[in-house]
């Protein structure tokens, strides 16, 4: 098997997964395919896309600092990776803010709009001028394989120190202001990651970070292009990087026992835990493993101990940017799939273009081959089809978007039918059906809806005991209620308990002991069933049980109810006709039989099969302005 | 400076403040959602009354506080305060960042989680209202005077009798008068109100200020770090080119 | 079986049909790639753009082309290809079907006119086959997939007819909307993988073959003496370089 093959391959597959979380993702909004909540705005994409990105793509300014400034010229091999390296980093960056923002057409305000008293209005335009930066550093190497371009490649060479200098002093600023974000919420973020030197702490640890990144990208290339590793390079980053881990282990603790937090330290909570975990595979473990000069060049642990410490950077940036803030209203978030999914989409893309532009250009100075794209190697044949791939150039090409495609659909396939519809769908609510003899229904009054004999259900299924048959349920002192009265809305789910309503002293003034037992936790698996109080509610002997609280949309629900019986009776009647669309939704679905309890438009009195525009609406029910609680509200 | 006072022992949990809030702004009706939170408040209700026990009523909504977190967060300045002591909001501005959302000691800001364009959504102190000489549609519809509006002096006054005239009724503490720099949504009560944040007891000093040393040292560090790069860079330099012998062209660097 | 049906209806059917667009959308860049690589390769890299246009949109719109030399194959083409395109995307169920699992619609055909239309491609996807089948020609062309095709493109038509129309019995219908909807997405689920294709890729073929007509200097002037033509038909540009193979040929040719 061939590793880059492969490799690329696994990238372009969660590329095409990613395409299809994120078209839900712009459709549907951001409620539905992330797990954040009014208690936790921001998630994974904050966490790992954007803090933890930027600190990964530190790497470019530690190395440009190295050979430029301090003219350590023996690195002199691995600026060119690293440069890229952080471009990309960058670029990928701006990519996952898009899918974060809510708004991220509305990203350029931040040159118009200002704010210098917001710290992500530094980090904002820091980024962008570092990206700027970057670009300008990096532009000269692809810029060797375009004669015409030499002049601008000359030009942009004489202000490489310049440009060396402004990308240290900008990365130094947005690295620590990532770490200022959370200056402003003293009250959210657990006591043993608050510190007022937070940024200062999040500047060292991108050092760290940075020089972690650059020997596992340099492994990992090597491993995958099968290069020669620079192990005795690796070496020297690792011995440096010792000392910079020391001096984050020195402050971070420093820190804690200049503010008293030592204490926690001790502590139960996960919290603590994770403060251990944390800083152990940050710092603790790989100082004490590079102290060791026979580990520091052991190729397993070149591996290993880059490996554990930007993990645990990672998880830091991922800590400090909402898993470890004291948590509002008790929710727990943990990332949904589609979340995951979109962040792993990013790297992948980034990590394709990486990989391109080391085959491409010269990022080394033995430029990596991939094996599937020599000229020499004979075309392969398509199995299926019998036909030839073409050069391996094209077989690559048609192999690796047939991945991504395949990709697409299986996770549009995957997405659940409530990423895809519950959200972005406006609330439109349901209007109930009028009539009696033959009802009317058309729950969002557009003028469009199915003419339902009412009077003929009743007698074919038994008269006064068939109710029970659709009016499952009933609100009090009522025993035919309409559908509209649970079923709010058209298409998302409603509230059919409201909690407010039976708390509140204008409704049934309930005390919470009333219905919830004490010392129990306060939700509706532990509070007491409907029908201890209202024993009317649910119609005796009706076929349909009721779950919970939450009703489904109304058209689901007439959906469900018809259909269901439909094509029961179907089976027993002999009556195959009977579960069609066309049964109810007729010709244009507005066939309303001269019995109909509707008034039909003038214009329209004398044809039949028209559209029956509404004339007027007429309902007893009240708008409704509360939040909750209608349907109590309603009967009395 | 105009301010809210609430006193929650007058307050009945009618929510017919709520009500005309959602009536002034034509919020939509609530549906329970996996992201709304349990204290009542949401991108369509601004407002909300939270239930204590034994008929205790506590209304919960945007504290405007005299130095908002929320404002100095805003990355585009889609937040502001305005002269008046509303915080408002500029919806043609926002990026939805949704860092006002993290900054809020209180939790207050709320979002649109199910609109593809998604917008903030808080109290605004209803300051067209306001500026229009009105008092805000909540203060206007409450039927037994527990929240009032007013001035902010005035009313912390009116606080303070009150607490001084009925001790026995109310715990000694007006709430917002200095918590976070104080805010214009003043609350006095018989019970606790640390649910309010969370159970969090917030300091008195102003949040913004935390994040102004550090803002404030930006320019230094940058114009420092330049400086000490360049400066750096010179000295190695000056260094090479003393150790090197004449004639040498061996650190000509020009393969990048 | 009724939740097979769902399961085809729902996540099934969401595969199969992104899978067409995006297969679609990959076929149609991979082919621009393609050409443009082989332009790159040509000497002689002038295209005929406009009559290139022309002659796509005659095909686009075969009436006048096909009446003149076919007129009962163009007739019966043209009918099955209207037929195929508008039921599937304007009868009036399946617009129910996206209303409710995307939530927007569009305009529907009348019931009767929408049974016509599926009668008729019935009726002229079999006369299709049979003519391909009877006709010597034809079956020389043919691969597999031609036969296969205009009778798998039936079937949906076939069992959707019969669910809406005739009275048979439940199970019966249950397995017919199963074979209607698994049917239909196995169609297109190999749209973009076989000739069918054409769908999307009809504006490029005439500039497909336009440049592979050129590839090696010359072939173009090779081909068109070989099919006897006395000099190039009107809508090819001569090229304007003559190359010394070229040059032979002729000399070649006019020696004999």
């Amino acid at each position: 098997m061939n590793r880059i093959y492969t490799f690329k391959t696994i990238l372009w597959t969660i590329l095409g997964f990613g395409a299809a979380v994120g078209t839900a993702r712009f459709i549907y909004g951001l409620g539905v395919t992330t797990n954040l909540s009014d208690s936790v705005p921001w998630g994974l994409w904050i966490g790992f896309d954007v803090m933890g990105g930027v600190a990964l793509a530190a790497g470019g300014f530690i190395l440009t600092a190295t050979v430029y400034i301090f003219r350590l010229e023996k690195f002199h091999g691995i600026v060119r990776p690293a440069v890229l390296t952080a471009f990309l980093g960058y670029i990928a960056v701006a990519v996952g803010l898009l899918f974060d923002l809510g708004l991220p057409w509305n990203i350029w305000h931040m040159i118009i709009f200002w704010n210098p008293h917001s710290p992500l209005f530094e980090v904002g335009w820091c980024v962008m001028l570092y990206l700027t930066v970057l670009l300008l550093e990096f532009f000269p190497i692809p810029a060797e394989e375009f004669s015409k371009l030499n002049k601008l490649r000359n030009f942009l060479l004489k202000l490489r120190l310049p440009l060396v200098i402004a990308g240290i002093a900008l990365s130094t600023l947005h690295q620590s202001s990532l770490g200022s974000l959370f200056l402003i919420m003293p009250y959210n973020v657990h006591p043993l990651w608050y510190s007022p030197i937070l940024p200062v702490l999040f500047f060292i640890s991108a050092i760290t970070l940075g020089l972690m990144m650059v020997s596992f990208e340099s492994k990992f290339t090597s491993w995958l292009y099968r290069r020669e590793t620079e192990t005795d390079l690796l070496a020297k980053l690792c011995s440096a990087a010792r000392w910079v881990f020391l001096i984050y282990i020195i402050v971070r603790f420093g820190d804690l026992a200049f503010r008293g937090q030592l204490g926690h330290l001790g502590g139960g909570e996960w919290q603590v835990v994770m403060f251990w975990v944390e800083i152990a595979i940050t710092a603790l473990i790989p100082v004490i493993l590079l102290s060791i000069p026979k580990i520091r060049i052991a190729p397993v642990w070149q591996w290993i101990i880059p490996m554990m410490s930007i993990f645990g950077i990672v998880l830091n940036r991922i800590n400090v940017g909402g898993l470890v803030h004291i948590n509002r209203g008790n929710t727990l978030y943990l990332p949904s799939l589609t979340e995951i999914t979109i962040s792993a989409s990013v790297v992948a893309g980034a990590a394709l273009v990486f990989l391109y532009m080391v085959e491409r250009y010269k990022i080394w100075e033995k430029r990596p081959a991939d094996p599937n794209t020599d000229p020499t190697k004979i075309p392969e044949f398509d199995f299926a089809s019998r036909t030839s791939l073409g050069t391996p150039e094209v077989a690559l090409r048609t192999k690796y978007s047939l991945a991504f495609i395949l990709a697409a659909a299986v996770g549009f396939a995957l997405l659940s039918t409530e990423n895809l519809s519950s959200a972005g769908t406006e609330s439109s609510p349901a209007k109930e059906a009028r009539g009696w003899e033959t009802m009317w229904i058309d729950g969002d009054l557009d003028g469009e809806g199915t003419a339902f004999p009412h009077a003929k259900h009743i007698d074919n299924n038994g008269k006064e005991k068939s109710c029970v048959l659709c009016h499952h349920m009933n609100l009090p002192l009522d025993n035919s209620s309409q559908c509209s009265a649970c079923h709010r809305d058209m298409y998302l789910l409603s509230d059919a308990f409201g909690h407010d309503r039976h708390a509140s002293a204008s409704g049934a003034g309930l005390k919470c002991f009333d219905c919830h037992k004490k010392d129990l936790t306060k939700n509706a698996d532990t509070a007491k069933p409907c029908k201890d109080c209202h024993g009317d509610l649910v119609a005796e002997g009706s076929t349909i049980t009721v779950e919970n609280y939450r009703t489904i949309g109304y058209v689901e629900s007439m959906h469900r109810l018809c259909i269901g019986c439909h094509s029961q009776k179907a089976d027993s009647l002999e009556k195959p006709d009977l579960p069609r669309c066309a049964n109810c939704h007729k010709e244009k679905r507005t066939i309303i039989s001269p019995d109909a309890g509707v008034h039909p438009h003038q214009y329209g009195a004398e044809k039949d099969n028209v559209i029956f525009p509404i004339v007027s609406y007429n309902s007893e029910q009240p708008p409704d302005t509360t939040n909750t609680g209608s349907a109590v509200e309603n009967s009395r | 400076m105009k301010a809210i006072l609430t006193d929650t022992t007058k307050c009945i949990g009618c929510r017919e403040c709520v009500i005309a809030c959602k009536k002034t702004y034509n919020l939509e009706e609530e549906v329970p959602r996996r992201w709304s939170s349990d204290d009542g408040l949401s991108s369509r209700n601004w407002t909300s009354i939270i239930q204590k026990p034994e008929g205790k009523f506590i209304r919960k909504q945007c504290r405007h506080c005299l130095q908002p977190a929320c404002v100095s967060a805003c990355p585009v300045g889609a937040l502001r305060k305005t002269s008046e002591g509303a915080v408002i909001y500029d919806s043609k501005k926002c990026i939805g960042c949704r860092y006002c959302m993290m900054a809020c000691p209180y939790g207050i800001p709320r979002y649109d989680w199910d609109q593809p364009v998604p917008y903030v959504r808080k109290c605004i102190l209803c300051y067209d209202r306001i500026t229009q000489g009105k008092q805000p549609a909540c203060t206007e519809a409450c039927p037994t005077e527990a929240t009032i509006f007013g001035d902010r002096q005035e009313l912390l006054g009116e606080a303070h009798r009150r607490l001084k005239e009925t001790p026995d009724k109310y715990i000694d503490r007006v709430w917002g008068e200095k918590e976070v720099g104080g805010t214009q949504v003043l609350y006095i009560s018989d019970i606790d109100l640390s649910c309010l944040t969370y159970g969090r007891p917030l300091g008195e000093k102003p949040l913004p200020t935390r994040t102004a040393t550090a803002m404030n040292a930006v320019p230094y560090t940058f114009v420092g770090m330049s400086a000490t790069m360049a400066g750096i860079s010179w000295i190695i330099g000056r260094r090479m080119k003393i150790q090197e012998k004449p004639g040498d062209d061996q650190r000509e660097d020009n393969d990048e | 079986m009724q939740a097979w049906i769902e399961f085809g209806q729902g996540p099934l059917f969401r595969l199969c049909f992104v899978l067409m667009i995006l297969g679609l959308i990959r076929i149609f860049i991979l082919t621009i790639i393609g050409m443009v690589e082989a332009l790159n390769r040509n000497t002689d890299k002038i295209v005929p753009y406009r009559d290139l246009i022309q002659k796509t949109l005659m095909w686009l719109f075969p009436i006048k082309h096909l009446w003149t030399k076919r007129p009962f194959y163009g007739l019966i083409s043209v009918l099955f290809h209207v037929g195929l395109l508008i039921v599937p995307l304007f009868l009036a169920a399946h617009v129910l079907m996206w209303k409710n699992s995307v939530g927007f619609a569009w305009f529907s055909i009348p019931r009767g006119l929408a049974d016509w239309l599926t009668i008729i491609v019935i009726v002229t996807g079999i006369v299709l086959f049979l003519m391909r089948a009877s006709s010597k020609a034809g079956r020389a062309l043919s691969r597999k997939q031609d036969y296969i095709w205009p009778l798998l493109l039936v079937v949906p038509f076939i069992t959707g007819y019969i669910c809406s129309n005739s009275a048979i019995g439940p199970a019966a219908y249950q397995l017919m909307m199963m074979v209607h909807v698994y049917s239909a997405n196995l169609i297109m689920l190999m749209i973009p993988f076989t000739k069918i294709a054409h769908c999307i890729l009809v504006p490029l073929s005439q500039l497909v073959t336009a440049i592979s007509w050129k590839f090696p200097a010359g072939a173009g002037d090779m081909v068109i003496e070989t099919l006897g033509y006395k000099e190039y038909p009107t809508w090819v540009k001569k090229p304007r370089l003559e190359t010394p193979v070229e040059l032979k040929v002729k000399e070649e040719i006019n020696a004999e």
